[in-house]
């Protein structure tokens, strides 16, 4: 506390570059230090989460525009992916179909539901996300109801997925500061705060809207891709799945909306929290995440990350 | 397709077009008045089925007659809900992130209880009426469904007359009008929304109980009636209550004639297909349409 008191601006700014290196790099020592498989998979998981929180995050938390069905770019990285391995290609060139489609994929669904404001948006999401769960379950190539078996012809080694999952999450991270700093960045806040106004102050919504959509979805998509490869099966009812988009909201929701270490945070305790909660209480974990919703909600619409704001603030403001 | 085959579809979507209304309304006026995406209306759903599953399996009360006790029971439980949550939301005349995340978490909650109550078990109710038919000639109707739709219209009766003759559905009008106008003339908005917000659950309630006559249920139950309630609602215009009598005919008329043409597994998606559809065509509803020639005449 005592450097803070003369040169504080400088040491933020510094540990705000500094800190996230550090993270980077103890993350990424943290295998060689003998973790068992079981933590490894927690952490891979928490990372596939925290990719796709902040890309939810840069539509619902930069933009203002409540998806309620990110379930469908999960679903579909997770099954070109899946679809690209079995065939033999290079799983790291398949990560990058997982991008792609769910990006062109964001584009017809964007084109129709973006012309849609608030409410309707929202609504028009869930409307896509079961139409695409319901017609992926009947198509032949998904496997239906039944399910596809990713067939990978070289040794499974699960630090390699760690570390795909890891880079991706930093990725991500990259990604969400470098819009939120940047001028289309600020055009995606003006469109949140009011859509009129900003397309006044020359930002085409519709435009800045689809392109950012795009991107999320990318990101979303890539999420559910290294997901697959790392489950080596799914289903349509499971990465399609409604519950699917639920996670993938309630994750930025939860660790503070809008921001981006906001979306982490909600990734990491989600990630978490959710292992631990299927595995102790399964019967109560959507009660959880409700009345946490609704506390949230209520109580601290910022999250996690204003909470820890809040409380941090207070602590170094002496009374 | 015979004539009386096209007969028995149109009424079976006509009786079918009626428990969508009541499903429906409870979100129009919620909307209307607070301008809340009511996502936890599945829930209620959910809940006035089991509501009448209980009745009817401890004290044998008809279904039916349990579809119309729960009407005040959930008025009382919505009242509750907006006393203990909905009320502490900022207010707003356009929907907000907030309240749609709230009423989604709330959503949650009930379907969980759902779950640790009666567990993920198929539930129905089979009452005698449940296979009676009855006989018009060549045409065949369902009389639980016409039961079923008596009640609801029923209901809608009931709402309408509320709505149009009483000083609280003169309040719920005023408010759907024009919020701030309203308080102008001393329109009492937080005790308006109070009960708006009762009438709403109180429908879904019912609306629930109804369709649990009709079909099996399980704690996930409200989902897809919840979809369908937004394409009516949306086809509706939102806020009129005529206008989702309507929405629902048009829903029950599309989902019935589909089975001719598409195949029983893309079935679920035709209303979603819809929604997209009506959202991207018809941004106003069919209301919308209505005000947009008059303006232009």
């Amino acid at each position: 506390m005592t450097t803070a008191v003369f040169a504080p601006s400088r040491l933020e700014a510094r540990a705000r570059l500094v800190l996230p290196g550090l993270l980077l790099v103890v993350l990424a020592l943290l295998p060689t230090a003998g973790l068992t498989p079981n933590l490894i998979r927690l952490l891979f998981i928490t990372f596939v989460w925290v990719t796709a929180s902040l890309g939810w995050n840069l539509l619902g938390g930069f933009t203002g525009q409540v998806s309620f069905g990110f379930a469908v770019f999960y679903g579909l990285g997770a099954y070109t992916a899946a679809l690209m391995i079995d065939r033999g290609v290079n799983p790291y060139l398949s990560f990058l179909g997982a991008a792609l489609i769910p990006a062109l994929a964001s584009f017809f669904i964007g084109l129709p539901t973006f012309r849609l404001r608030g409410p309707y948006f929202a609504i028009a999401t869930i409307g896509v996300s079961e139409a695409t769960r319901v017609i992926m379950n009947n198509l032949a190539i998904t496997g239906g109801a039944s399910g596809f078996r990713i067939v990978e012809h070289r040794p499974f080694r699960q630090v390699d997925h760690y570390y795909t999952a890891l880079a991706m999450a930093a990725l991500a991270v990259a990604v969400s500061f470098l819009i939120q700093h940047s001028k289309f960045g600020m055009g995606l806040r003006a469109i949140k705060q009011d859509e009129e106004a900003a397309a006044d102050l020359g930002v085409n919504p519709y435009a800045y809207k689809l392109a950012i959509h795009a991107v999320a979805a990318a990101l979303t998509g890539m999420a559910g891709g290294v997901f697959a490869r790392y489950a080596a099966f799914i289903y349509p009812q499971g990465v399609f799945s409604f519950q699917t988009s639920v996670y993938i909201l309630l994750m930025p929701v939860i660790g503070g909306i809008g921001t981006v270490w906001g979306a982490v945070l909600g990734g990491v305790v989600f990630g978490m929290v959710e292992e631990q909660l299927v595995a102790n209480f399964p019967q109560i974990h959507l009660l959880l995440y409700g009345s946490l919703l609704i506390l949230i909600i209520l109580a601290e619409p910022d999250g996690l990350a204003g909470l820890l704001g809040k409380l941090f603030r207070r602590l170094r403001t002496p009374r | 397709m015979t004539f009386v085959d096209f007969l028995n579809l149109l009424i079976a979507a006509l009786l079918l077009a009626g428990i969508y209304a009541v499903m429906s309304v409870g979100m129009t006026v919620i909307y209307g008045v607070m301008k809340i995406v009511n996502l936890a209306h599945a829930g209620f759903m959910m809940m006035g089925a089991y509501f009448a599953y209980e009745l009817y399996q401890r004290l044998h009360l008809d279904p039916i007659l349990a579809a119309l006790l729960a009407f005040p029971f959930f008025f009382l439980v919505g009242v509750a809900v907006h006393w203990l949550l909905v009320r502490w939301l900022p207010h707003s005349d356009r929907p907000t992130l907030q309240s749609l995340l709230l009423m989604f978490g709330l959503w949650l909650v009930l379907q969980n209880i759902g779950y640790l109550i009666w567990g993920n078990t198929d539930r129905s109710i089979l009452s005698p009426r449940t296979l009676a038919l009855v006989h018009l000639g060549p045409i065949i109707i369902s009389s639980l469904r016409l039961v079923v739709f008596v009640a609801a219209a029923g209901c809608m009766a009931v709402l309408e007359i509320a709505l149009s003759r009483t000083w609280f559905g003169r309040s719920v009008r005023a408010l759907i009008q024009n919020r701030y106008a309203g308080r102008i003339v001393g329109v009492d908005d937080e005790k308006t929304a109070r009960l708006t917000f009762g009438m709403g659950i109180a429908f879904a309630g019912v609306a629930g109980a109804l369709l649990a006559t009709l079909y099996s249920f399980d704690p996930d139950f409200g989902r897809p009636f919840l979809l369908r309630a937004f394409v009516i609602i949306v086809l509706g215009g939102l806020e009129s209550v005529s206008g989702v009598a309507l929405g629902a005919l048009i829903l029950a008329l599309v989902e019935t004639f589909s089975i001719l043409f598409v195949p029983a597994s893309y079935q679920p998606a035709i209303s979603f297909a819809l929604l997209v559809v009506v959202l991207v065509v018809l941004p106003g509803g069919i209301a919308g349409l209505w005000a947009k020639r008059r303006r232009l005449a």
